[in-house]
């Protein structure tokens, strides 16, 4: 099932599968780490305060909104 | 001329250390040309033998979306560097190596490998095979561990073979599926013969196009015009419309597996992730409720050491340079040369001088919290605040280090990430009241409102930070245009600082403070002395202070205030401070009966009004000074215009309020 990034758990793990929004944002995203293909785990889900999640061994703090436009495929 | 070496990395990864470790104090801080990205080179020596080292910015990618990216590959593209370090961090392989990949990709031939924080994935358990990565990457690889010194040694030595040309390398390049490739190919083979193939690699700018990044988009186009290059894009545009994405996402998962499978023939036992001990500080220190609490505190400790320890050596330079005027004065026959020297320059450059503990002290406490990793937390913790007025999260920092002094604050906005966001923090930076404003404010509350001074106080820090924010607001909703860079920020493991950089950093940038002193500051200080005691000094009325002083007195009479109130402002400029001692000087009074002279001369509300004003109009000369050094002359003017209009429309509004109620 494909979802965005915001509606897993804390504690859950997905495999991105797309990332939407504009190319800066995406670039962005990609160089970090976060690309198709790759899993993500979070870390810290739910408000208040950003996101955490964990890509390999780093973690990234990531703003809602551009949370949102990671699609990924829960496992 | 000498050889150049580039280090090149994400950020995170130890690559001040190595920067250090290499040239250790030979080292210097500019701009790059044009922007103001920090540049930093310096001087390796080996044996007999020097090298210049340019470290370049810290970036996760080459795709040239910010100006940091750019600055870097356009370095590496124009073959600017004989020797490329690449510094990664070996706990986290997978994204460091993907800019590694692009820097191969780019034709990059010339790179070490700085296999950096070894002895943290050691102690994780991860084995790296190094002989099988260098095999595999096709490039030499040095482990290291830039604080304890391990492996530089050997990294020195691979550095001076590489420049003298003693090692061969074949870097891999990433491959992607065969209809990707084959249309790289294809788009090879037009670009063939072109001026264009000669000075750049033909495979990393058909990669790029495949990717439609703009800046190549543009370069081909001058070569190849318009209908070659539409043929181009409608290749690529039928390609995306097979994969039902656009391509730079497509290649970039293909070169993360690409990769994966690289990775798994020299590593073993890659970490599982699971929630670690600080996983649940970093819960709590983005929180916006804990997070706040928390980072008050360490702010309120990093003030106590810096003030604790900083303040008695201020007094202590103050008095010296004092001591210093006096004692000189008698040797100067000449009255005008005294003058000069003891009130204009020895005066002004040791009033602005005496704080340089102070700013040298809040780099070290910056710099510390810099590397234990805190930072980007309550970077990531204020994000969604400070985004509402504009601001990016790590704005916090030079926002709060303003409190103290504004010249290290607006130094620090070298931080930021990008060029809008280091602006529009730099024009509302000086609105935050500093330790020299917070005295004109405490002196004149505790003099008008001796039942209300701690409000009365309050009430202006307020105001000031208030039209800080909104002004962050307007700025950059109308005039500071820009991309706004999306909110994603590594937050670094906790470590432990090295000493030796946190020294070396505050040193090189508190240095900017000092050279600062030399030269506009001076040039400042002779300015104002001159202009204080010519034709006759002032107190006498004839001075061209006070002159300036009358002709200004018509605004200031807006506000509410008079020609004194002029002055003392146009004398706040070489310090704020000197708002209070001005007045002394004019009612010749001493600073200890000055308070009884004011209250006769002035009612509660002009001093309100005076308060306010000293608060918000133009920033010291340090501060322009330090404006001008990180943005160009042209936001000095804009910063310094800005400020004087703001002071004064508040400062009517302040008074007309105050009349009403």
């Amino acid at each position: 099932m494909y979802v965005p990034l915001t509606a897993l758990n804390e504690g859950e793990a997905g495999i991105v599968v797309d990332i939407q929004g504009g190319p800066n944002a995406r670039a962005k995203l990609i160089a970090m780490g976060i690309a198709p293909g790759v899993t993500v785990r979070v870390i810290k889900g739910r408000g208040p305060g950003p996101m955490i999640i964990a890509v390999g061994s780093s973690r990234i703090a990531i703003g809602w909104g551009i949370a949102r436009k990671i699609i990924v495929r829960r496992v | 001329m000498l050889k150049t070496i580039a280090l090149v990395g994400n950020p995170n990864v130890g690559k001040t250390t190595i920067f250090n470790a290499l040239t250790g104090l030979r080292q210097h801080v500019g701009n790059w040309p044009g922007v103001t990205v920090e540049k930093k080179e310096g001087i390796f020596k080996y044996k007999d033998k020097e090298f210049l080292v340019v470290d370049l910015p810290g970036i996760y990618s080459m795709t040239a979306h910010s100006v940091d990216e750019l600055i870097a590959r356009n370095f590496i593209l124009e073959g600017n560097a004989d020797v490329i370090v690449d510094i990664v961090d070996s706990t986290c392989l997978m994204r460091n190596l993907f800019l590694t990949m692009e820097l191969f990709e780019m034709g990059a031939k010339n790179v070490i490998i700085a296999l950096n924080k070894f002895d943290l994935i050691k102690k994780k358990g991860v084995e790296i095979d190094i002989k099988e990565m260098q095999k595999v990457l096709g490039v030499p690889v040095v482990p290291t561990n830039a604080k304890s010194g391990e492996g530089l040694e050997e990294l020195k030595r691979l550095i001076v073979m590489m420049a003298e040309g003693k090692i061969t390398t074949n870097p891999i390049i990433p491959r992607y599926d065969e209809d990707i490739e084959r249309e790289i190919e294809h788009v090879s083979q037009v670009l063939k013969g072109t001026p264009l193939a000669e000075k750049y690699p033909i495979r990393w700018l058909a990669i790029k196009l495949l990717q439609r990044d703009e800046e190549v988009i543009k370069l081909v186009l001058k070569y190849l015009g318009q209908s070659k290059m539409d043929e181009i894009l409608k290749h690529i545009g039928e390609l995306e419309e097979k994969y039902k994405r656009s391509l730079d996402i497509v290649m970039a998962s293909q070169k993360y597996e690409f990769l994966e499978e690289l990775l798994r023939k020299f590593v073993r036992h890659p970490v599982e992730i699971r929630e670690t001990l600080s996983d649940q500080l970093d819960k709590l220190l983005t929180h916006p409720v804990y997070g706040l609490i928390s980072m008050v505190i360490v702010f309120y400790i990093l003030f106590q050491f810096v003030f604790t320890l900083g303040g008695p050596l201020q007094e202590w330079l103050d008095s010296a340079f004092s001591w210093l005027g006096e004692a000189i004065a008698p040797h100067i026959a000449n009255e005008t040369l005294r003058g000069l020297i003891v009130d204009g320059i020895i005066g002004g450059v040791g009033a602005v001088l005496s704080f340089f503990p102070l700013v040298f002290l809040l780099f070290v406490g910056m710099s510390i919290l810099e590397d234990t990793g805190y930072m980007a937390r309550i970077a990531a913790m204020m994000e969604r605040f400070l985004r509402v007025f504009n601001l990016p999260g790590k704005a916090i920092i030079p926002m709060v280090l303003a409190f103290g002094c504004n010249v290290p604050a607006i130094m620090a906005t070298r931080t930021l990430e990008n060029e809008r966001d280091r602006i529009l923090t730099m024009l509302v930076n000086p609105l935050v009241p500093c330790v020299a404003r917070m005295v004109v404010i405490t002196f004149l509350a505790g003099t008008f409102f001796p039942d209300k001074a701690a409000l009365v106080a309050i009430s202006i820090y307020a105001i000031a930070i208030a039209l800080a924010l909104i002004s962050a607001l307007i700025l950059g909703k109308f005039f500071i245009k820009g991309e706004e860079s999306p909110f994603v920020i590594e937050l670094p493991e906790y470590s432990i600082p090295s000493w030796k950089t946190v020294i070396i950093h505050s040193w090189e940038r508190s240095k900017e403070f000092l050279r600062k002193a030399a030269t506009v500051i001076l040039l400042g200080s002779i300015t104002i002395w001159y202009l204080s005691s010519y034709p006759q000094p002032v107190g006498t009325g004839l001075s061209y202070a006070e002159r300036l002083g009358r002709a200004f007195e018509p605004i200031a009479r807006l506000m509410g205030l008079d020609w004194k109130a002029a002055v003392s402002l146009i004398f706040g400029i070489i310090a704020k401070e000197n708002v209070i001692a001005t007045y002394s000087v004019i009612y010749g009074v001493s600073e200890e009966s000055l308070a009884g002279a004011m209250a006769h001369a002035m009612t509660p509300l002009q001093a309100y009004v005076l308060a306010l004003v000293t608060t918000l109009y133009l920033p010291c000369i340090a501060t322009l000074a330090a404006i001008r050094a990180e943005g160009g002359s042209k936001w000095m003017i804009v910063a310094a215009v800005y400020n004087l209009t703001l002071a004064t429309v508040v400062g009517m509004l302040a008074y007309a309020i105050g009349s009403v109620v």
